[in-house]
């Protein structure tokens, strides 16, 4: 929380993508037209929906905000980010080591999604040439590192390491296809 | 040979204006897949699976671009959840073109007949997806169709072919 909380001092007109955990706590933090609920649009899927936005929309970044046990269930997509990521992608991979908001099982423990996304080819990578893997400990570093991703050209796969202490509140489905209405017509299309 | 020419089905893809091609080739897809690749100024992605490929032209087309999904029964059946979520449920108009894998085989009765053949019409039916079929250079006005019915319902809609496209 107090990640996102940083994250949110610092967004400005962002697309930002959050699926799981981060959305029942990123709207405590931000109420922004440009923000989109991916929860139930398929599992594993959020970052891939990312990587369409950002490359429909270059002119501005795309922020997804996503867990490990979702990054399990589309493991090959890390591969698509190293091959056609775009500059303007920054995925923040929230790493709690458990798939909190479904079963509440451990994650496979000693998986470093930080070298995946590297053997994936995303650092050095994406259609750039220019992608950056990297793994943030510290609040502290996250805050120091935040005004770089959010400017400097990509594609980012940031991971992480997250402990939550905050109590979650419900889940709220809201329509999927308004979701869908509000963000088109947050970014003037239709 | 039975199918679609691949030089045909290039152009007509062009001519509604799709920007961006998702799609995982199979053999009867190669050489659609090469044409495309190879001069037809569409951007061509190719994820890992389907299911992540739907979810990407998802975000193109929520991103304002007009994304074609081409992709194998088999695929079309491993990306369930994300054609549910980013597609029927959300009302988003994905335009897939699915490969039927196992058809050539039941037309020629060869048995034992793919297991992917019986369920790719119920399948497409269960979800309410309409679909139309795409056999010949004949029938390439399918594809219009399928483009209008997708736009105009804001969901997804289906070609299905049986055969390889041709050289």
């Amino acid at each position: 929380m107090d990640l996102l909380a940083a994250l949110a001092a610092r967004r400005t007109d962002e697309i930002v993508v959050m699926t799981m955990t981060a959305t029942l706590q990123w709207p405590l933090l931000s109420s922004h037209p440009l923000d989109f609920d991916f929860l139930a649009f398929g599992m594993g899927h959020a970052a891939d929906f990312g990587l369409g936005l950002a490359l429909a929309r270059p002119e501005r970044k795309t922020i997804v905000l996503k867990g490990d046990g979702g990054l399990l269930m589309s493991l090959g997509s890390l591969a698509t980010l190293g091959r056609y990521g775009p500059a303007n992608l920054l995925v923040l991979l929230l790493e709690n080591r458990t798939y909190e908001m479904t079963g509440g099982q451990d994650l496979p423990p000693g998986v470093d999604f930080a070298g995946l996304a590297r053997a994936a080819g995303v650092a050095g990578g994406g259609a750039t040439g220019l992608g950056k893997v990297e793994r943030i400990e510290t609040r502290q570093g996250f805050e120091e590192a935040l005004p770089r991703l959010l400017t400097e050209d990509g594609p980012h796969f940031i991971v992480l390491p997250v402990t939550n202490s905050y109590p979650l509140p419900a889940v709220s489905h809201t329509d999927h296809a308004r979701r869908v209405r509000n963000l088109r017509a947050a970014l003037a299309i239709e | 040979m039975p199918g679609v020419s691949a030089t045909s089905m290039v152009r007509a893809i062009q001519d509604l204006g799709f920007t961006h091609v998702v799609m995982i080739p199979d053999a009867e897809t190669r050489h659609l897949h090469q044409l495309l690749t190879a001069g037809s100024g569409l951007p061509v992605i190719s994820p890992a699976r389907e299911g992540e490929g739907v979810a990407i032209a998802a975000g193109l087309w929520v991103g304002g671009q007009k994304p074609l999904v081409v992709l194998q029964n088999t695929g079309l059946m491993e990306a369930g959840d994300a054609i549910r979520g980013c597609g029927v449920g959300p009302r988003i108009p994905l335009r897939l073109v699915v490969g039927w894998r196992g058809y050539a085989g039941a037309m020629a009765d060869r048995q034992p007949i793919d297991s992917a053949y019986p369920y790719t019409e119920p399948l497409l039916q269960a979800w309410d997806i309409p679909y139309w079929l795409l056999m010949g250079d004949e029938q390439l006005d399918a594809l219009a169709k399928m483009d209008r019915a997708a736009g105009e319902t804001s969901r997804p809609a289906a070609l299905l072919f049986g055969w390889a496209f041709q050289p």
